[in-house]
């Protein structure tokens, strides 16, 4: 996707770094070699290494999507297990890459490593450590298009709050669908206003475990195209009008306490972020946004325990 | 979507609903059709194509149906067959294939647009391509493809390493024949843009023997080479190729260069008529035309009658099957 030019437009020529663990180094030289076949014109290098060092050299983007996944009975060493890495990942990110290099962490529990990357790469400027909420935001847009039985393209401005987790909160409160005439609120527009309240956010909650379910294999090309997404708009800047959902450094905006990777609603421009300010917060948000506020400060004691 | 690992087609439908095979303004609805027991998988893909919110998809037909999976298509791209398994032998593979191209041929003539396009990429794929088109009989026989292009970039790819240029610089290699290991990339037309203008390949090469040898034998079998690597057979780049097959196709090869797409022959270069043959390309106003006049010295001779040898063979052997 990258180098076809999803990420950063049509016009932007790029060099990928692609780093994997040494048992996997033979695979990602077959995918060095399928991209080399792919005769991609914006594509003008590929460097597959297992050396974190020439991996992270240099690079302007860094997207992580290297971690230990969860295995059954885990929780604190799930947190042990990829405290461990992220702050390896860290170190030479904070050392090799551009001073200016944007993060996207993928790889769950994908707030709490990119809390971890942010701790241990000091020099890398906080507001350029992200964490992945768009394929939720994605994924809510959707719901609402087939609820209402619109095109996909027509909804915006849903918000993901919080933790990539099973807790996270989908926001339908302030979602619109253009409708030619206008943008009308997603509120009006559903029949059933407890369906916001309920299936629509279990929908979306578990929609990563349905598509488990029915591939046998996690979400692979609907998650890349979500980093394409987050890394395009942040980069590119957002449509006038239209908000994504980021996993931001927390400034205490919204109440949230300062000091976390947590998931806001943003918009994009020359290349920053912005929370959008002023959303009003019904007594139902104002609960499930707490929730997952506790359970990142959960996570953050649990990955620093581990580091101390 | 296909047998074996849908691998490819789960690498094709995103890049076809980002805008890659058709361009960025036109909007698409996909059919995908896998067998019954894939039908929750492919249920997978449609949730995640739903999920990535992708402005230009329109729909998303995901079924085990033929006869609803080619209603009304405009570009069929077949990537389903019956690949080899340990102790199977040829005719055995060919035979299995013949009756799934047979059984798509059929769904795809009566039900598809009058002038779909189709491309077959899922191997024998020259084979099965002729297999379709004996079967479906009112589909215009030059809207029946195989995939070359793979190969056709991956000979680009070749020579943008071999002199260390872009490989967006290089242009015009030939794939002739058949998508198999008597495939013949021939550069001897091919070119590499400069500042000082366009150079020749061979002489920027300058080295014969590796254009004849070398460098035929890694591109014949690159494709095993990624699966010795990835243990997987290519996927991206096999679908991305498709998406420039159909693209160039559709919207026109640019100025000055021509593809390779495997055809039904005409006679051209002397290659037996009947034949789904690769060939060099440009494309127009939705068609193709092979490029004609190149000269074909004594070494390419033998190259291109060796693989219209071997295209023959499979065809007699899939007409056997078939009776």
């Amino acid at each position: 996707m990258i180098a076809e030019g999803a990420m950063l437009g049509p016009n932007q020529p790029v060099i990928l770094h692609l780093l994997d663990i040494e048992p996997a180094s033979e695979i990602l030289k077959g995918v060095k070699m399928e991209l080399m076949d792919g005769a991609f014109p914006l594509l003008k290098d590929v460097i597959a290494t297992t050396d974190v060092i020439e991996a992270c050299r240099g690079v302007d983007i860094a997207i992580m999507l290297g971690g230990f996944p969860r295995r059954k009975g885990d929780g604190k060493d799930l947190i042990f297990k990829n405290v461990g890495i992220y702050k390896a990942q860290a170190s030479a990110l904070d050392q090799y890459a551009d001073p200016n290099c944007k993060v996207l962490v993928v790889a769950n529990p994908a707030n709490t490593n990119a809390l971890i990357l942010k701790e241990y790469a000091p020099s890398i400027p906080e507001e350029n450590i992200t964490s992945l909420t768009r394929l939720d935001h994605n994924r809510a847009l959707s719901q609402i298009s087939e609820n209402l039985k619109v095109h996909v393209g027509d909804v915006r401005n849903a918000i993901i709050w919080g933790n990539h987790s099973s807790n996270l909160y989908p926001d339908a409160n302030h979602a619109t669908v253009d409708i030619g005439a206008g943008h009308k609120p997603v509120k009006e527009l559903i029949a059933d206003d407890q369906w916001l309240k309920t299936e629509f956010i279990t929908n979306v909650e578990q929609r990563g475990q349905a598509i488990v379910n029915a591939r046998r294999l996690s979400s692979a090309f609907s998650t890349a195209s979500a980093a394409c997404d987050h890394m395009r708009d942040w980069i590119l800047g957002t449509p006038k009008g239209t908000w994504v959902s980021m996993g931001v450094y927390s400034d205490g905006s919204y109440g949230i306490q300062p000091g976390l990777i947590y998931s806001f609603p943003v918009t994009c421009k020359k290349g920053e972020w912005s929370i959008v300010q002023g959303l009003k917060i019904d007594e139902f948000s104002r609960e499930k946004m707490d929730a997952v506020e506790r359970e990142l400060i959960e996570e953050k004691t649990m990955a620093y325990s581990c580091l101390h | 979507m296909g047998l074996c690992d849908g691998q490819i087609g789960y690498a094709l439908v995103p890049m076809i609903a980002r805008g890659i095979m058709l361009g960025t303004d036109q909007p698409v609805i996909l059919h995908m059709l896998d067998i019954p027991p894939a039908a929750e998988a492919l249920n997978g893909v449609k949730m995640e194509l739903v999920d990535a919110a992708f402005p230009l998809l329109k729909g998303v037909v995901a079924t085990t149906d033929a006869v609803e999976a080619c209603t009304g298509v405009n570009v069929a791209v077949m990537v389903g067959g019956f690949p080899r398994k340990e102790g199977m032998e040829r005719k055995d593979v060919m035979s299995k294939n013949v009756s799934i191209y047979k059984s798509q041929a059929s769904a795809l003539e009566k039900h598809a647009a009058a002038n779909c396009k189709v491309l077959v990429v899922a191997n024998p794929a020259n084979t099965n391509a002729l297999i379709l088109k004996e079967f479906a009989p009112s589909i215009p026989e030059k809207n029946i493809t195989c995939l070359t292009r793979l190969d056709h970039n991956r000979a680009l790819g070749q020579i943008s390493e071999k002199l260390n240029v872009q490989v967006s610089d290089v242009k015009n290699v030939i794939i002739w024949g058949n998508h198999s290991s008597t495939q013949y990339p021939d550069v001897t037309h091919a070119t590499v843009t400069t500042p000082a203008g366009e150079k020749r390949v061979p002489e920027l090469v300058n080295d014969d023997e590796w254009l004849k040898s070398g460098f035929i034998s890694t591109v014949q079998q690159r494709g095993a080479a990624i699966i010795k690597a990835r243990k997987l057979s290519s996927a991206l780049s096999a679908a991305s190729s498709a998406c420039d097959h159909i693209r160039d196709w559709v919207c026109g090869t640019p100025e000055g260069t021509w593809v390779s797409m495997g055809v039904y022959s005409d006679g051209s270069y002397n290659v037996p008529a009947g034949l789904i043959y690769s060939f060099p390309v440009t494309c127009r106003n939705g068609e193709w035309t092979i490029v004609q006049g190149l000269s074909i010295d004594e070494f390419s001779r033998k190259k291109l009658d060796l693989t219209a040898e071997e295209l023959t063979e499979e065809k007699a052997l899939a007409y056997s099957c078939l009776t």
